[in-house]
């Protein structure tokens, strides 16, 4: 929190959010991004609601410390562990400040690199643990909810909870939300981030996952707010031996919308798999982080997106995965698939593999493409001009969207904003 | 042929290229309301690009003649303007979209089109009676448009908006190429409904008759090289048929014809 600034209007600006873990040419201008929250906001911890279905109210928990000593426990089973004397590892580093060794004769380490071997030899699994969009914009979060909604599931033990962000003009809404899925145990959890309203206002989540080993953790996220608001949804997760974690974001709505997801995959067999589904139409900047730490064995991942953008939309998607020093069999992979239905749309891809490990693999894919002539000449032959095929590209995200919300408030949220664009969007899906 | 006053579809002296050069040269051209026409010709004839012409196509420039259609000059209207006029070009390739579902796309392409216009119930339930008229698998409805569907199910998707926009002129370009038997079966059919509920006008253009079989042909036009070499009515055909394109082609280049 400490480089978080206010300036004379009293706008809060978040700096280095959603940053990638290894920087690439700051002309970019992609490592990561400033946030400049509205001046005024009023935090609404009313505007936050935790609904768990019949039978799972007991895995609301009372125990604030929950998630932390979850982390602190298993970071004693997982001990730091120092490499075979790498060129350039703590060792050497220890070695060099001791003047034991000549400067020259240590390779010098990048700033990810120095990062990496940290992690890797020196933190704890709790001081390790991160989330996707950075220090400074979770510290934020967590100081605008309330006390974090801690739902700790036994081992065993299925649980299904559904949260509400209903978001507000001139108000800050954001759930704080701790999640400790104990040994074998299995949880469905909804996120819904929506704001109406034409004045400013933000929403967001702040989301820490604990999934013990055995456990299985589905995380579904659905904003839909109207593009008067700012949503931040930043989650950092730490995936145990065997623990399979599913997360799907769905972003449609808002007019900056900011998500970020770091994944610790420390256990041996560890596995996250993130589907995002996206569109960017109008104004809207749509900014994702998703950050793979492979530190386990035979731990997989995978990131899936899929987006559509249009009018002068700007989208920036890092995905990054980390075949960590440790990780032998293990296998990651990213791929993308956007279509760009305007000319003047802004769209950045930065897949990266990082890797410092054998018999591994990571595999990367991407599709970006405008929509070709001889599509534009196709919708022309059946009626549609070039505004409503664009009209079209984000009806039809927008409808994948209704058929595949979690529930009716969620349908009703992405059809209002379907009406937004397409009037009678509603009566169509119906 | 009912030769009216004012045709549907009149091509004047339509001449047109790509990239400067010259593909079609002068087509003349007339089809009244009702009215079924072929037009045949040799692979590279100018066919298809007559028909892309007619639609607007973009990649092609109108050098010199003007399209009339329904009493509207239409030669400088963009794409979807023709096709809300009543065009309707049936697509020898049609495109793939991802992204956007059958149903979705469908929805849009009757937006708006007065007497069309469908509420939701509505439109499914008529969308799934043509797809069963058509022997099509109403799961399609939920795919992406043309992703991974076979060349059959691209033409009876194609067939299905024949039926679903009724437009008061259909060009069929080369909708029976490359199909199976009973693709065929279900093209004729879509154009047969067509034809029986519409009573609009259809100019096919193929070169290969036996899709023509079970149709009433008021008009066949032979295109070689850009031009229309020969007209006639539906006895042309089976001549064709036997005698192919090659003495037409020579007549074009300036050898006199046998036949």
């Amino acid at each position: 929190m400490d480089r978080t600034s206010g300036n004379a209007s009293g706008a809060v600006a978040l700096t280095g959010v959603n940053a990638m873990p290894a920087p690439t040419w700051s002309w970019l201008k992609m490592n990561d991004t400033a946030v400049e929250i509205p001046a005024g906001l009023t935090p609404a911890p009313a505007a936050v609601s935790v609904e768990p279905a019949p039978g799972s109210a007991d895995v609301v928990s009372a125990n604030a410390d929950a998630f932390d000593d979850a982390l602190v426990a298993a970071g004693k089973r997982f001990a730091s562990r120092a490499r075979a004397s790498a060129p350039g590892d703590a060792r050497d580093h220890v070695a060099l400040a001791a003047g034991e060794v000549d400067p020259m004769d240590v390779p010098a380490l990048s700033r990810y690199q120095q990062g990496a071997v940290r992690v890797e030899e020196e933190l704890s699994v709790e001081e390790a643990f991160e989330t996707g969009m950075g220090a400074e914009a979770y510290g934020y979060l967590r100081s605008i909810g309330e006390r974090p909604c801690v739902l700790e599931v036994p081992s065993g033990a299925s649980a299904q909870v559904r949260v509400r962000v209903s978001g507000t003009p001139g108000t800050a809404s954001v759930a704080s939300v701790d999640v400790i899925a104990r040994r074998d145990s299995s949880l469905e959890l909804t996120v819904a981030l929506n704001g109406t309203g034409s004045e400013p206002g933000l929403i967001g989540a702040a989301m820490r996952v604990f999934a013990a080993a055995g456990s299985r953790v589905s995380i579904t996220t659905v904003q839909t707010a109207d593009d008067a608001f700012i949503s931040l949804d930043d989650a950092g997760i730490f995936v145990d031996e065997g623990a399979h974690v599913e997360v799907s974001h769905t972003v449609l709505g808002a007019g900056r919308s900011y998500t970020g997801l770091a994944a610790d995959l420390r256990g041996d067999a560890a596995r996250i798999d993130v589907d995002t589904s996206y569109l960017g139409a109008r104004e809207q900047v749509r900014d994702f982080n998703y950050q793979i730490r492979h530190l386990g064995r035979r731990t997989t991942s995978s990131m899936d997106a899929n987006g559509v953008l249009a009018g002068a939309s700007k989208k920036v998607l890092r995905g990054t995965i980390d075949l960590m020093h440790g990780c032998t069999g293990s296998e990651g992979a990213e791929r993308e698939t956007v279509l760009l239905a305007d000319e003047r749309v802004d769209n950045k891809t930065v897949p990266v593999i990082l890797c410092d490990e054998d018999d591994v693999a990571g595999n990367h894919g991407a599709t970006i493409g405008h929509v070709r002539p001889e599509q534009l000449f196709y919708l022309g032959c059946r009626g549609l001009s070039p505004e409503a095929a664009e009209a079209l590209f984000i009806s039809a995200k927008l409808e994948d969207a209704a058929l595949n919300a979690p529930d009716d408030e969620v349908r009703a949220n992405v059809i209002r904003l379907g009406e937004t664009v397409i009037p009678g969007f509603g009566e169509e899906i119906a | 042929m009912t030769v009216q006053a004012t045709p549907l579809l009149s091509l004047a002296g339509v001449t047109a290229s790509v990239d400067e050069k010259a593909i079609l040269h002068g087509i003349d051209l007339e089809v009244a309301a009702g009215e079924t026409h072929v037009l045949m010709g040799p692979n590279g004839a100018g066919k298809s690009t007559m028909g892309h012409v007619i639609m607007g196509d973009p990649v092609y420039t109108l050098d010199a003649g003007a399209i009339t259609f329904d009493g509207e000059d239409i030669s400088e209207l963009s794409c979807d303007k023709r096709s809300r006029a009543g065009l309707f070009l049936s697509f020898q390739a049609p495109v793939e979209i991802s992204g956007v579902p059958l149903s979705s796309f469908l929805r849009a392409s009757i937006a708006g089109r007065p007497g069309l216009e469908m509420k939701g119930r509505e439109f499914r339930r008529r969308v799934k009676e043509l797809a069963a008229e058509l022997d099509m698998d109403v799961s399609y409805l939920n795919r992406e448009l043309g992703v991974g569907f076979s060349g059959g199910e691209k033409k009876k998707v194609e067939m299905l908006q024949l039926l679903l926009l009724q437009p008061k002129l259909a060009i069929l370009d080369e909708t029976d190429s490359g199909l199976d038997v009973d693709a065929l079966s279900v093209v004729s059919r879509g154009m047969d409904a067509y034809r029986r509920t519409t009573d609009g006008s259809l100019l096919i253009i193929t070169h290969n008759t036996r899709i023509l079989e079970h149709l009433h042909v008021d008009r066949v036009h032979v295109m070689v090289g850009g031009r229309i070499v020969r007209e006639g009515d539906a006895e042309l055909i089976p001549w064709i048929d036997e005698h192919g394109f090659e003495s037409f082609e020579r007549e074009a280049a300036g050898v006199p014809m046998e036949a």
